[in-house]
């Protein structure tokens, strides 16, 4: 039997040449819609691997009540005062409580893929900003030094966005600024954003000694319970308390979830067209050697065996395909850098990520095709009539 | 019986070959159609703004507000027709994840600076005589189920009232529509006095500013004789045309242009492959009838022509299939999105580039089989027979 | 009686590689209007070669074929399209009829290069029908008729246009005896009664025997001719 499968097979796969044109046309097709879809399969993955490599467990961040974003929120200096005094809050090796108040303002930067303005933020950011963000580094230039009129940039601020450069003075509003660092978090969100000394900004902006977020690192992942209590009965504090991964993991939602939603069925639909394309193919297929298989079903080789060979020949060529989409849109679009508008109402700059797991799907889909593109033409040819034999050309 | 016919015969000699090449085309035009809608509106912002009409942000960002004096002082500008002002509101219903797109606005300036929308004589009335009235788009008055005569409270995500709370109550006075459905109608608006007196904070300031001008050709006037008038102040200023606001708040999201372009790509070239192909292979396994229809007489240009035909025909018929489907699918989709994307609809532009396109796809995935037809050498291919 | 075709000095050739290969040469005949001849031969000998040139769907390496003081071998390839469809009928082994058409549509084919009406060709498509005794036929396609029906399609296809000469490639050759009778039958009657001028390609001797005089090709030669055999 298996002897009779690998026989016939081995037949199919060696004919595909004199089909070159229409299994070429089949495994391109079905490459092009594996690569749409691990297209935006990468495009969410980047996003969202940006946000969720953003948060810490042991790092709590506090908004006023029900402002849900750092952008709207607003906060006294007095609640920064109180937090610092507050239970399960970590120190640094002096004894300083590591909280760190921040304060947000959005500012125009130019997309470099557009040429037109997009919302950056620009954070206010004391001495204590640093301890509570894992792997920041400073890749080029220097810290920039407090009271004066100097900005870092984040690494990602520079792949998309046009006059941040190195020792370059940009000015944001009716303020000029000297870039004087380039810091990099490891390609979290932090990375889209650019810090100034927030006594500086405070005064630029007549914000007074208000912050907008409170950013603190906890004793433990499991002390935010006993920050969120201490909170709750302190009248002075009306804030919203959560874990910076709970915080980005909700930002991230929306937008990854939406590329997915766009990009899921228009592959399912493409993916109907290549179906399309791939059963006319093994139609052809089955079509020319309508003599052979009869002269092997003749000789005495079974229907099952002359179904299994067409089937296998249109797995092969949609595995080919779905191979080929993947590794191109590997070579194509992983690392790509892109920005978008984030749930912050800001920029936020990911690069586009091919997974293992989106790879895989995509594999999936081409064999789903290979399979569905396959199955009527093999069923056709395990019923080839045996007289075809006799047929002329 | 003509050539027509005769290509048709030939076009659906196998039926399942032909009832395949179609689906595939179709799902091309359907993609093309689908998203060309959905691009359209995407883009009409810039194509919906009055050609006379300015906005002035902060020039820090359009999220930073500026003072309130710089309405008046605007006014008084050579070339201004009217200016109003508008203030983010944040607001949401209930619930965080209700949100609601709420301006707080000076009621009689923003009617006239947007005259396109549009409302019954006596709830404009009210709207713009009632302090807490709320005056709600259609399309959001539709999605909560709100109707005039409703009292619903606000809450905002950014202000607060100097009592602690961030709760507005508003009376709905007035519901509001446009002529055009593209013009959004998923927001609501209220008085600025309304929300100002109470504030917490930020007092006095405003969002951004609506500027009409009296003549368009004097955009560029205004829009530098604003931007002067406040430079080198806390506040300074940017003013562009409406249009160039809309789309630079568009490319925020990102190169949707490119992304669209990518896939509609793909799925073009996806069927030019197939579709190519498969008529190469259609027409060789003709070559002998081919052959006797030269015998018989048929000029060689006639029949390149006549395969060329039967490719165009092949495309347009799956292309205006697609683009059919695609136009109901938008049709059936427009109520449900009309939230977010108003106004969707298959506009005629993408419809006749989409025929143009098939056309086009026909002429491509024919040539080079009718070319072979052409050549067919009537001795040889009656030999192989 | 007037000369239909001269074909003087008629030479063709081809080449295979480096070799040439040369199938007649320098043949030199007439074949008189109204004519009824059966060419015979060998395979390799040349018949259907000497037939498409007479049809003008291949020419000669060297010589001329005139007809009807046309320089057949002249012709452009765009005139020699026009030429055919005015002059000649052509009449295959294997019927060669479009499989997606009808019997009336297939016959209607060579219509579609004449200025005639649709009901013209109506007209014209069910004379040369009834002439093949097919009448009832028209509306079938080819896989539903048998072989000898498909054969006297073809025939009614030949005939349709009002050609002068029918050129016929092994008519009979893929037909049982009784079929093959019919056709030669009727090929006789378009000869006797319509004045056809007719061409055939046959090996078969019984076949040749309908014809008015049988010519035999072997090697590229001529070498025999009998005239106005006994029927």
């Amino acid at each position: 039997m298996f002897n009779q499968i690998g026989a016939v097979t081995m037949i199919n796969l060696r004919s595909i040449p004199q089909r070159a044109g229409l299994s070429l046309a089949t495994i391109i097709s079905i490459a092009l819609v594996t690569g749409v879809l691990l297209g935006f399969l990468a495009m969410s993955n980047g996003f969202r691997a940006t946000l969720q490599g953003t948060g810490s467990e042991s790092v709590a961040v506090m908004l006023r009540a029900g402002s849900q974003a750092e952008l709207n929120s607003g906060l006294s200096s007095d609640q920064v005062r109180l937090i610092e005094e507050a239970p399960g809050i970590a120190r640094d090796a002096e004894g300083a409580p590591l909280v760190s108040g921040e304060l947000f303002v959005i500012v125009d930067g130019i997309k470099r893929s557009s040429q037109t303005e997009a919302n950056l933020p620009l954070r206010g950011v004391g001495t204590q900003a640093l301890a509570l963000r894992d792997g920041f580094q400073m890749v080029e230039g220097r810290m920039f030094e407090p009271g004066t009129n100097e900005l870092v940039v984040g690494a990602g601020v520079i792949r998309e966005f046009s006059n941040f450069d190195l020792g370059e003075t940009i000015r944001l509003g009716p303020n000029e600024w000297v870039i004087v660092g380039i810091f990099s978090t490891g390609g979290s969100v932090f990375d889209s954003e650019i810090w100034a000394d927030i006594a500086v900004i405070q005064n630029l902006y007549n914000r007074g000694t208000g912050v907008q977020s409170i950013r603190a690192r906890l004793t433990s992942p499991e002390a935010i319970t006993e920050l969120q209590a201490y909170e709750e009965g302190e009248p002075r504090l009306n804030l919203d308390v959560q874990s910076e991964t709970d915080f980005f993991a909700g930002q991230a939602g929306g937008t990854a979830v939406l590329i997915e939603i766009i990009g899921w069925p228009l592959a399912i639909v493409m993916a109907i067209g290549a179906l399309a394309g791939a059963w006319n193919t093994m139609y052809s297929s089955v079509d020319t050697r309508m003599r052979e298989i009869a002269t092997l079903r003749a000789i005495g080789f079974s229907g099952f065996a002359a179904a299994v060979g067409t089937m296998v020949e249109s797995l092969v060529l949609a595995a080919i395909g779905g191979l080929v989409g993947a590794g191109a849109t590997y070579l194509v679009f992983n690392g790509v850098s892109a920005s978008t508008l984030g749930s912050g109402f800001t920029q936020v700059v990911f690069s586009f990520a091919v997974t293992g797991g989106s790879v895989l799907a995509g594999m999936i889909m081409a064999v789903i095709i290979g399979f569905f593109g396959g199955l009527v033409p093999a069923i056709r040819s395990a019923y080839v009539p045996l007289l075809t034999v006799h047929r002329s050309e | 019986m003509n050539d027509l016919t005769l290509i048709r015969k030939n076009l659906f000699r196998k039926k399942l070959r032909a009832i395949l090449l179609t689906l595939s085309i179709l799902i091309a035009f359907l993609i093309f159609g689908v998203l060309g809608a959905f691009y359209s509106v995407w883009s009409s912002g810039g194509a919906l703004a009055a050609d006379n009409r300015l906005i002035t942000v902060n020039r820090i960002n359009f999220t930073v507000s500026m003072p309130y004096a710089y309405w008046n002082r605007v006014a008084a500008l050579d070339g201004v027709e009217t200016v109003s002002h508008a203030s983010w509101f944040g607001g949401y219903y209930q619930d965080p994840t209700q949100f609601v797109q709420t301006f707080a606005v000076d009621p009689e300036t923003y009617l006239e600076a947007y005259a396109e929308l549009t409302m019954p004589a006596d709830q404009r009335e009210a709207f713009l005589t009632t302090r807490d009235c709320l005056l709600v788009g259609a399309d959001l008055a539709g999605q909560y189920g709100w109707s005039v005569g409703d009292t619903i409270p606000l809450l905002s995500n950014i202000w607060q009232k100097n009592d602690g709370s961030s709760s507005w109550e508003f009376n709905i006075c007035a519901v509001f529509d446009a002529e055009d459905d593209k013009v959004p109608a998923n927001y609501a608006m209220f008085h600025y006095d309304y929300y100002n007196e109470p504030l917490a904070f930020n007092q006095d300031q405003l969002g951004w500013l609506i500027i009409n001008t009296t003549d368009p050709a004097l955009n560029d006037q205004v829009a530098r004789a604003v931007d002067e008038m406040f430079a080198n102040s806390p506040a300074e200023t940017e003013t562009t045309t409406e249009a160039a606001f809309n789309e630079a708040f568009a490319n925020q999201f990102g190169n949707i242009a490119l992304i669209l372009l990518f896939v509609v790509g793909s799925a073009f070239t996806t069927i030019l492959i197939i579709v190519g192909f498969t008529m190469v292979t259609a027409i060789n396994e003709r070559t002998g009838e081919i052959a006797v229809m030269k015998t018989l007489g048929f000029p060689a240009p006639r029949i390149f022509r006549m395969v060329l035909s039967e490719s165009v025909m092949l495309s347009l018929f799956g292309g205006l299939l697609g683009l059919g489907l695609a136009w109901l699918m938008i049709a059936a989709v427009a109520p449900v999105a009309a939230a977010f994307l108003p106004g969707l609809s298959l506009p005629p532009s993408v419809f006749w580039v989409g025929v143009g396109l098939s056309v086009l796809l026909g002429l491509l995935t024919g040539l080079v089989p009718a070319i072979n037809a052409q050549r067919v050498k009537i001795v040889t291919a009656l030999g192989k027979q | 009686m007037t000369s239909l075709y001269t074909l003087t000095d008629l030479s063709k050739g081809y080449t295979r590689g480096k070799e040439s290969i040369t199938i007649f040469e320098e043949l030199t005949m007439t074949i008189p209007e109204g004519d009824f001849m059966a060419i015979m031969g060998p395979s390799g000998s040349g018949k259907t070669t000497l037939l498409n040139l007479l049809g003008g769907i291949d020419r000669p390496t060297s010589g001329s074929v005139e007809c009807q003081g046309v320089r057949v071998d002249k012709l452009s390839e765009g005139k020699l399209a026009k030429w055919r469809s005015q002059n000649v009928g052509f009449i295959f082994q294997f019927y060669n009829l479009m499989p997606t058409l009808t019997a009336a549509q297939n016959v209607e084919l060579p219509l579609l290069l004449t200025g005639l009406s649709g009901k013209q060709r109506k007209e014209r498509v069910a004379t040369a029908l009834d002439i093949v005794g097919l009448a009832d036929r028209k509306g079938h396609r080819p896989r539903q008729l048998s072989g000898g029906q498909q054969q006297r399609v073809a025939i009614a296809r030949a005939i349709v246009a009002d050609p002068k000469v029918l050129l016929c490639d092994e008519p009979t050759g893929d037909l049982d005896r009784k079929s093959a009778d019919e056709i030669l039958e009727t090929l006789q009657l378009l000869n006797k009664d319509l004045g056809k001028t007719i061409v055939m390609v046959t090996h078969d001797p019984s076949a040749a025997r309908y014809a008015r005089r049988e010519l035999h090709l072997d090697k590229g030669r001529f070498v025999e001719q009998v005239q106005e055999p006994a029927q």
